[in-house]
C-alpha cells in the first residue's frame, strides 16, 4: 500500500500517451466552434470582408486542431490544462468496521454490481469481462459521468483495486482492503479513492460529479455498506415511502 | 393523523400529517396509547439542539398498540401492546451485541453528522435529525423501526400508565443508579428533582443506597423527592450544596453523585451569570454548574453518574477535582433495552411504581399548552402524559 502513496505523488494520465491539455468536452466544444467559425470566414470572404474572414478562418482552424488533438498552444503558453487540473488528483480515504469476516465482505464487493447499492453517486457498475467493467455515476440534475474501469489486484478475501482506463469522464483509481479485526470484530474495510476531478467550464457536469465524491460522501456509503451487511438493508428515518 | 410538530423555537403545534408506513420488513406500525413529553424535549423546544426542521415530529416516550407488522418480524403480532424503547437499535452491531444499545452503528441513517462533531451514536425517536431524523410518538401512529428488536411486550392486566414511563425516564435513572455500584450504606446525592431525578431516586433505593440526597430549588420538587423517593432534599437556592453535602454525610461526601440537570443547569450567583452570558454568546453550549458541584461534593474514589443530557461543550470542568479524587465518570444516553425485561417484571409486581409522578393528562391536541406548562413549571407540574386517542378524529 506505501507504494500507491509515491505513485499517487506524480502526475499522471492513464492511457494517453500524447501531449494533451484540453478535456474531451471542451474538445467537443472546440470542433462545432471551430467548425462554424470556419464556415463563417468563408462566407466573410465571399462577401469580400478578407480581413475578418481570413481572421476567422484562422482562429476556427486552431479551434478545429485543438479539438482534434486535445492540444491548445496557448492554453500550453499559459500553464492552463483542463484535461489534468488537479495534479496528483484527490485522495480520499476512510475505513469501517463491518461484523462479518473479511471473506464475506470482500464476496460483496466483489460482485461490483453491488456497488451502486451503497455508493450514492454511482447508478450503475456493468460487469464487461473478467477483469473489466462499465461505471455510470449521476448528480444533481440529471448529469452523468462514465468511464471503464480495469481491476489490477484481486486477492480474494484481502484486497481489490481498480483503475480507469480510456477516455474517463471522471479519470479514477481505487482499492479496497479488507482486514480481520481483532477479537472478533469482524472486517476493517479501507478504501482509498484518487480521482482527477476534469477542469474548464466544458468539464461541468463531470465536474459536478467529482465534486460529489468526498470524504463524507465516502463515509455514508461505507456505513450504508455496514448496514446492508450486518441489517440486511439500508436504514431509513422516512415516515411514508413518498 | 395529529401529530405534535416542531416549528421553532417555543412553537409546536398539534398539525394533520400523512399516516406512517411499513418501509422495511423489520418495521411494525404503532397506535400509540399514551406519551409523555419529556424533560429532554425541553431541549429542542428551547432551540438547543441543532438540526430540528419545521414539521419534525417530536416525541419519544411511548407505548401502544400493534397495529401492522412488516414481513420479517416475528415475534410480535397484530394487537400486541407493547412498549417502545426510545433509543432504536438493530441488534446486529457489535455495540447491540454488547448491550451498549443506545450507541447501536446502524440506527442513525445520518450518524456522519455526529461523527464530524465528536463520534456517532444511534438513532432515538423524535429527536433531531443529529439522531436520524425519526419521527416521533406524540402522534397517533409511528413507524418503528427493527420491531423484534426493540418492542417489549407489555403483561396482561398492567395498564398503559403503569409502563409508560418505561420507554425513557425509568430505564435512565435506573441506569444512573445502576452505574454507582451502590453497597450498603452508600449515599447518593441527585442534582435536579425532575423526571429523571425522582426515577435516579427511586432506583437508588430499589438498589440499596441508604440515604437519597435530591437536590433542586422548586418547592414542589423536593416534596414530590420527599413523598416517592423517601428522599432527604437541600435547596441549592438556600445552600452551599457541596458543604451542605459534606455536613450531612460526617464530612465524607456522597459516595455517588447523579446529574440529571444537564446542558441548561440553573447556576447560582457569578458562576451561574458566567455560564448563561457564555451560553448566549455561544462561547460554550452547555452550561454546567450542576456538573461542577457534583465533582466538588462527591467522596474521594467515588463515582459521578451523568444522566443529564450535554450536547457541546462546557467551560471550567473540574478536571483537577476528578484526578485528585480518583472519581469515576460514567454517563450516556440509556441503553433502555438492556433494563427493560427486569424493570417490566418490577412494575407489574409493583415493587416500583414509576407512574406515581405523572401530574398531567392531557388530550393530545393540548401538547402546545403542555410544553409551556412543562417549561415554567406552572401547576406543580412534573410529568405530563399525552393521550393521543382523545379527541381522535375517527382513523
Amino acid at each position: 500500500m506505501e507504494q500507491s502513496e509515491s505513485e499517487h505523488s506524480e502526475p499522471r494520465s492513464w492511457q494517453r500517451p500524447r501531449k494533451m491539455n484540453v478535456g474531451p468536452a471542451e474538445r467537443k466544444a472546440s470542433l462545432a466552434g471551430g467548425a462554424a467559425l470556419a464556415v463563417s470566414g468563408l462566407r466573410n470572404l465571399s462577401r469580400r470582408n478578407y480581413a475578418s474572414g481570413l481572421a476567422m478562418i484562422v482562429a476556427g482552424g486552431m479551434f478545429l486542431y485543438r479539438g482534434q488533438t486535445g492540444y491548445c498552444g496557448l492554453y500550453d503558453a499559459m500553464g492552463v490544462d483542463t484535461m489534468h487540473t488537479q495534479p496528483g488528483g484527490l485522495r480520499i480515504e476512510k475505513a469501517v468496521t463491518i461484523g462479518l469476516p473479511p471473506d464475506e465482505v470482500y464476496e460483496f464487493w466483489r460482485n461490483l454490481s453491488n456497488l451502486p447499492r451503497f455508493m450514492k453517486h454511482l447508478e450503475a457498475v456493468e460487469v464487461t469481462g473478467p477483469r473489466t467493467s462499465h461505471w455510470k455515476a449521476t448528480g444533481p440534475g440529471g448529469i452523468s459521468a462514465e468511464w471503464d474501469a480495469e481491476m489490477m489486484e484481486d486477492t480474494p478475501g484481502q484486497q481489490i483495486s481498480w483503475h480507469s482506463v480510456g477516455e474517463a469522464d471522471i479519470p479514477n483509481k481505487g482499492s479496497v482492503e479488507f482486514k480481520e479485526a481483532p477479537g472478533n470484530r469482524g472486517t476493517e474495510v479501507r478504501v482509498t479513492i484518487d480521482y482527477y476531478p476534469p477542469g474548464g467550464a466544458a468539464g461541468k457536469a463531470a465536474a459536478k460529479i467529482a465534486h460529489g465524491i468526498n470524504a463524507q460522501q465516502l463515509e455514508e456509503d461505507l456505513k450504508r455498506l455496514k448496514q446492508i451487511l450486518e441489517v440486511g438493508e439500508e436504514t431509513t428515518a422516512r415516515r411514508t415511502a413518498e | 393523523m395529529r401529530a405534535v410538530c416542531w416549528h421553532g423555537r417555543h412553537d409546536v403545534r398539534v398539525d394533520e400529517v400523512a399516516d406512517p408506513q411499513i418501509l422495511s420488513k423489520n418495521d411494525a406500525i404503532v397506535k400509540v396509547a399514551l406519551t409523555c413529553i419529556c424533560g429532554s424535549d425541553l431541549h429542542l423546544y428551547n432551540g438547543y439542539v441543532p438540526t430540528m426542521k419545521k414539521g419534525d415530529i417530536l416525541g419519544h416516550e411511548f407505548v401502544g398498540e400493534i397495529v401492522e407488522v412488516g414481513s420479517g418480524v416475528t415475534r410480535f403480532h397484530v394487537g400486541d401492546r407493547v412498549i417502545v424503547p426510545f433509543p432504536i437499535s438493530c441488534g446486529a452491531c457489535w455495540y447491540c451485541k454488547h448491550e451498549l444499545w443506545a450507541l447501536c452503528d446502524n440506527s442513525n441513517p445520518n450518524a456522519w453528522m455526529l461523527e464530524h462533531m465528536y463520534g456517532d451514536t444511534g438513532g432515538i425517536f423524535g429527536y433531531s435529525h443529529l439522531y436520524g431524523g425519526f419521527a416521533g410518538g406524540q402522534a397517533e401512529y409511528v413507524r418503528v423501526p427493527f420491531a423484534d428488536v426493540g418492542l417489549e411486550r407489555i403483561p396482561s392486566g398492567v395498564p398503559y400508565e403503569q409502563v409508560v414511563l418505561l420507554t425513557d425516564i425509568l430505564p435512565t435513572g435506573y441506569q444512573a443508579a445502576d452505574y454507582c455500584n451502590i453497597n450498603p450504606g452508600d449515599t447518593v446525592a441527585v442534582w435536579g428533582c425532575g423526571p429523571v431525578g425522582l426515577m435516579a431516586m427511586m432506583s437508588a433505593r430499589h438498589l440499596g443506597a441508604e440515604r437519597v440526597i435530591g437536590i433542586d430549588r422548586f418547592p414542589d420538587r423536593l416534596q414530590a423527592a420527599r413523598a416517592q423517593c423517601q428522599a432527604e432534599v437541600l435547596n441549592y437556592e438556600e445552600v452551599d450544596v457541596a458543604e451542605a453535602l459534606q455536613n450531612m454525610t460526617g464530612g465524607r461526601g456522597p459516595d455517588s453523585c447523579i446529574d440529571a440537570v444537564g446542558l441548561e443547569a440553573v447556576g447560582t450567583g457569578f458562576e451561574g451569570i458566567y455560564d448563561s452570558v457564555k451560553q448566549a454568546l455561544r462561547l460554550e453550549t452547555d452550561r454546567a454548574s450542576a456538573l461542577r458541584q457534583l465533582a466538588k461534593a462527591c467522596r474521594k474514589g467515588g463515582t459521578l453518574s451523568i444522566v443529564g443530557v450535554y450536547a457541546g461543550f462546557i467551560d471550567k470542568f473540574p478536571m483537577g477535582a476528578l484526578f485528585a479524587k480518583g472519581l469515576t465518570l460514567r454517563c450516556g444516553q440509556a441503553h433502555v433495552h438492556k433494563y427493560l425485561p427486569h424493570l417490566v417484571k418490577l412494575v407489574a409486581e409493583q415493587q416500583l411504581n414509576p407512574s406515581s409522578i405523572i401530574t398531567h393528562r392531557l388530550p393530545l391536541q393540548e401538547a402546545p399548552n403542555g410544553y409551556k406548562m412543562f417549561l415554567n413549571k406552572q401547576d406543580a407540574c412534573i410529568k405530563i402524559v399525552l393521550d393521543p386517542q382523545a379527541g381522535a378524529t375517527g382513523t
